[in-house]
């Protein structure tokens, strides 16, 4: 499928993408973006990934709480 | 992150979880499962999958946070990536970013999971109890989210407090923020599992853009500013959920004037407040109305069975509700237990109460309707009360309604179903539409045992389809009941076996209206065909009918001629003197000796004599009858009514036949005796007048005769036939005999609108007889003058020969004297058959005008044969008006 694609054009896909998400603020960095990107590529309901993200956003914030009471 | 490239989903994934949890692999794998698994269960996305209609949406949430230059920016980042074409499902990707946007405004996200959980209840409120019974269908069931209300009524529940599902599901969300905020505790269970549980209900919030700050959240804040001085909106909820289970709060109570739960006028309430919670409160008012009919019902064994399962569904209903309660108290709990520690965003207020209970309270609401209109009705008619109710466009109501009454109709189509396969009606409280009658005997048994009790039959059975039932079953019982037939009733029709669980119950009132009456059919069909055949077969009911025809209506012509000439002797004495068993040896004397020998002996052993009830006058021919005995099955179709029906056209045409005997009889007088009497001259003339009244007579006779033998008796027998051969059931074969009998017997001028016909007839069948016995006398003063006129000639003779006078003259004398003594009772002869010619033609003329005025055409057409040559016509000028006028009329007809 898309290992085709010449990497440049892949590059400069994923900076236009990451600029996106800079402007909409979604709080994801380049590595969780790409992974998103092929996610979605292989036909991921993006509905579903979206909240996935959130969840383990907020059991993160969760584990950093406990660590913290905890130190 | 070179390229593209084939890994999978869940390798993809799994990193995923690691860099954004910031841990190594081990670690993450609850949160990986719990990805995995809303992954899985989400497969098909429930969006538009329209790349440009979601760039707008992104450009629409940039213009709402005041960004005009970074929506300029963002589109034409979007045109570069439209040009660029390295990826296949830009919406997709486009959408993910839409969806983890967040206003940079706002505060974090950690508060917002309360109003995000506040959304996502009444949503759930979707996530019926179906859920927790079958676990396993989760996954399958969620792209299948908008239609789920109906799902899962369908599935057997119809879910009213369908948030249910938290009181059994595990930790509430409230739990699940407890656990965020007072973490230590939530630790130590494993979170991913706990995420898993919570959040496959939750997930299908994210379907539609989250709203940071609910309206309803906000609403509250203002709420909570209001209420402060006066009652606690807190107060009013723990009130309220009181009152939903129908118990009076501490401040909202009943009040029995009105009817309704309200505050108390003085309490220092808000409007607002006040206004919402007697908008609650109604849900408390619509649960006591149903309560209250449930108990006052379920109790009752009167009710019936069908009122039970009406109460049972309701009592189901109530549970869905008392579910939910169940889950708002134990919310309430929470709160309670945690103080002062919860936001206020995650509070139960009586606004998000109001969302969350709009779907129990328009099920309430139908199911208090329902039982408004329910109420003093039970069996069938109750069915038919739900069945209305279900006529209705709301595609949710109607579930619910459909699923009562599925319930409803189950001990119906039980009663249903036994009815028809067994003919078996076990309905202690009238509440099937079939009644049976206990005091009725068998000889009744199809006419009169079974009746349709019209209030019970359910709406959605139609009139035809309950006759049809009752048909069934009645043929069922008369088979073994009056038949004796022992065959086994599931070998009549073999009922389907599938008849019995209730969901097929409600299929077959609903999808498969169409199978149900095909079974009705096919139940019908079978059932009937083996009665008829067993009726013809073992009962031969095809050739009594005929056997009826043959004797009762003199079908069988040269035995009744024998019969009458046997029985002519016996019959002219006075009808005192009659002995049955005389006549009875005479009947078998006649069945030897004509064709009706060769009838089969179980008709001929049927056929008797019968007399009847006996008036002073009366001679043999007024009360001789023939009888057939009918019992048994044939009884039903020959029921008493029927032989009574027969014996009276077998009487009427009994005496037409014996006017054409006498008749004959006449004529055969006049043959014989002619030829002897013509040496009579003074008798010529009384004799023409004889023979001229006498082929009036025949005439009429003949006529009378043609017209009850073709135009009445074959006719209808001929359509009698037809319809037996082709009669489906018993009860047709009924009413083409029925039919048959009243046609012949108006026809026959039997009938109360023909009375005075038949009566005009009697007298001409009197003056037959009287002409009868006036001819009679005739003949024999004729013949003894004759006789006394030849001894006295022989006399004569015998003396010439002995060589004496012939006469003396005192012989002489005294022989013309007897001579002259006849001649003159010849005039009164004359005219004793001038006034018996007068009466006779006035009787004809009479019945020709009554026949004229009749209304039917046959009997117009009688009158037409009888005066064929207008004889009548030119001596009456009743006649001459009635007849000129209804044949001018039918000429213009033609």
């Amino acid at each position: 499928m898309a290992s085709a694609v010449d990497p440049n054009a892949f590059r400069e896909t994923m900076d236009v993408l990451m600029e996106m998400s800079r402007l909409l603020n979604t709080g994801l960095d380049m590595e969780s973006l790409s992974i998103c990107v092929r996610l979605c590529e292989q036909g991921i309901n993006p509905e579903a990934l979206c909240s996935v993200i959130k969840e383990l956003r907020r059991a993160s914030d969760t584990l950093k709480a406990s660590e913290n009471s905890a130190s | 992150m070179a390229g593209l490239d084939q890994k999978s989903p869940n390798v993809l994934l799994q990193s995923l979880c690691c860099r954004i949890i910031g841990k190594s692999e081990a670690e993450v794998a609850h949160q990986f499962q719990y990805a995995v698994r809303v992954i899985g269960s989400n497969y098909a996305p429930t969006i538009e999958r329209d790349e440009f209609l979601v760039s707008e949406k992104i450009k629409k949430e940039f213009l709402k946070q005041r960004r005009e230059a970074d929506a300029a920016l963002f589109s034409e980042l979007h045109r570069k990536l439209q040009t660029q074409g390295v990826l296949k499902h830009r919406w997709s990707i486009l959408y993910l970013l839409l969806s983890l946007c967040e206003d940079p405004r706002k505060p974090s996200r950690g508060a917002n999971y309360g109003a995000l959980f506040a959304q996502a209840l009444p949503r759930d409120a979707h996530s019926t109890p179906f859920y927790c019974t079958r676990p396993q269908s989760l996954s399958l069931s969620h792209p299948e989210r908008t239609g789920l209300a109906q799902n899962s009524n369908s599935m057997g529940t119809s879910g009213i407090g369908s948030i249910g599902v938290y009181s059994l599901n595990g930790p509430t969300p409230q739990a699940l923020l407890a656990g965020h905020q007072a973490a230590g505790e939530s630790l130590r269970q494993p979170l991913g599992s706990r995420l898993a549980w919570n959040l496959p209900s939750s997930a299908p919030t994210s379907r539609g853009p989250v709203v940071p700050t609910g309206p309803s959240a906000r609403a509250t804040h203002r709420h909570r500013r209001d209420g402060d001085a006066e009652i606690g909106e807190a107060a009013l909820v723990r009130d309220i959920l009181y009152v939903f289970q129908g118990i009076d709060g501490k401040f909202i109570k009943m009040c029995s004037q009105a009817n309704c739960y309200k505050i108390d006028d003085k309490a220092p309430v808000s409007k607002s407040l006040r206004d919402t919670s007697s908008r609650l409160a109604e849900l408390g008012w619509l649960h006591n109305k149903v309560r209250k009919y449930t108990d006052s019902r379920s109790l009752d064994r009167a009710f019936g069975l069908v009122g039970q399962s009406f109460c049972a569904s309701l009592h189901q209903e109530l549970k869905e509700y008392y579910r939910l309660l169940s889950v708002l108290h134990s919310q309430l709990q929470l709160e309670d237990d945690q103080g002062v520690n919860v936001g206020t965003e995650c509070n139960l207020t009586l606004r998000r109460l109001l969302v969350w209970t709009y779907d129990p309270r328009v099920r309430l609401k139908t199911l208090a309707a329902l039982v408004d209109y329910c109420q003093g009705r039970k069996g069938g008619e109750l069915a038919s009360a739900v069945h209305a109710y279900g006529k209705t466009g709301d595609p949710y109501m109607r579930a619910l309604i459909q699923h009562i009454l599925g319930l409803v109709s189950h001990p119906i189509l039980n009663f249903l179903f036994r009815w028809i396969y067994d003919g078996e009606l076990e309905d202690t409280y009238h509440e099937f539409f079939v009644a049976s009658d206990p005091t009725v005997k068998t000889d009744r048994l199809w006419h009169d045992k079974y009746t349709l009790r019209k209030s019970m039959i359910p709406s959605f059975i139609t009139m035809d389809q309950a006759n049809k039932v009752l048909l069934i079953g009645k043929s069922i019982n008369f088979l073994h009941q009056v038949c004796h037939d022992r065959t086994p009733p599931g070998r009549i029709a073999p009922a389907s076996e599938s008849t019995d669980s209730p969901k097929d119950a409600a299929e077959l009132f609903t999808d498969l209206q169409g199978a149900f009456e095909g079974k009705i059919d096919a139940a019908y069909f079978e059932t009937s065909k083996y009665l008829l055949d067993v009726l013809n077969r073992n009962y031969q009911l095809l050739e009594h009918v005929q056997a009826m025809r043959r004797y009762l209506l003199l079908g069988q012509g040269d035995f009744i001629r024998h019969l009458m000439d046997l029985l002519k002797p016996e019959l002219v004495r006075p009808a005192t003197t009659l002995y049955q068993h005389n006549l009875t040896g005479i009947l078998e004397t006649a069945v030897r000796a004509t064709n009706a020998q060769f009838d089969s002996p179980e008709i001929l052993k049927r056929l008797d004599v019968r007399l009847l009830e006996v008036s002073p006058g009366d001679t043999g021919w007024d009360v001789f009858s023939l009888d057939y005995h009918v019992d048994g099955p044939i009884a039903t179709v020959f029921t008493r009514d029927c032989m009574s029906h027969y014996l009276r056209v077998f009487n009427f045409l009994w005496r037409a036949k014996r006017m054409e005997y006498i008749l004959t009889d006449i004529w055969k007088g006049q043959m014989c005796n002619a030829k002897l009497l013509k040496s009579m001259p003074e008798l010529s003339g009384v004799l023409h007048q004889c023979h001229i009244l006498a082929s009036e007579m025949v005439h009429f006779i003949h006529q009378m005769q043609y017209y009850i033998t073709f135009e009445v008796l074959e006719c209808s027998w001929d359509e009698l036939w037809n319809k037996v051969q082709q009669a489906q059931d018993l009860d047709h074969i009924i009413a083409a005999h029925e039919v048959f009998l009243n046609t012949v017997i108006s026809r026959c001028l039997l009938d109360t609108n023909n009375r005075s016909l038949l009566n005009q007839l009697r007298a001409i069948f009197d003056q037959i007889i009287e002409f009868q016995s006036a001819q009679d006398a005739l003949y024999r003063s004729g013949l003894e003058e004759l006789q006394l006129r030849l001894q006295f000639e022989e006399k004569k003779k015998q003396r010439q020969g002995e060589g004496e006078w012939g006469v003396t003259a005192a012989q002489e004398a005294e022989e013309n004297k007897r001579v002259q003594e006849f001649q003159e009772t010849v005039p009164k002869m004359r005219s004793q058959l001038r006034i018996l010619t007068h009466f006779y033609q006035g009787s004809v003329q009479q019945f020709l005008v009554l026949l004229m005025n009749s209304t039917d055409e046959s009997l117009q057409f009688l009158s037409f044969r009888l005066d064929f040559n207008e004889h009548y016509k030119a001596r009456d000028p009743r006649l001459r008006a009635s007849l000129g006028g209804s044949r001018g009329r039918r000429s213009s007809y033609i």
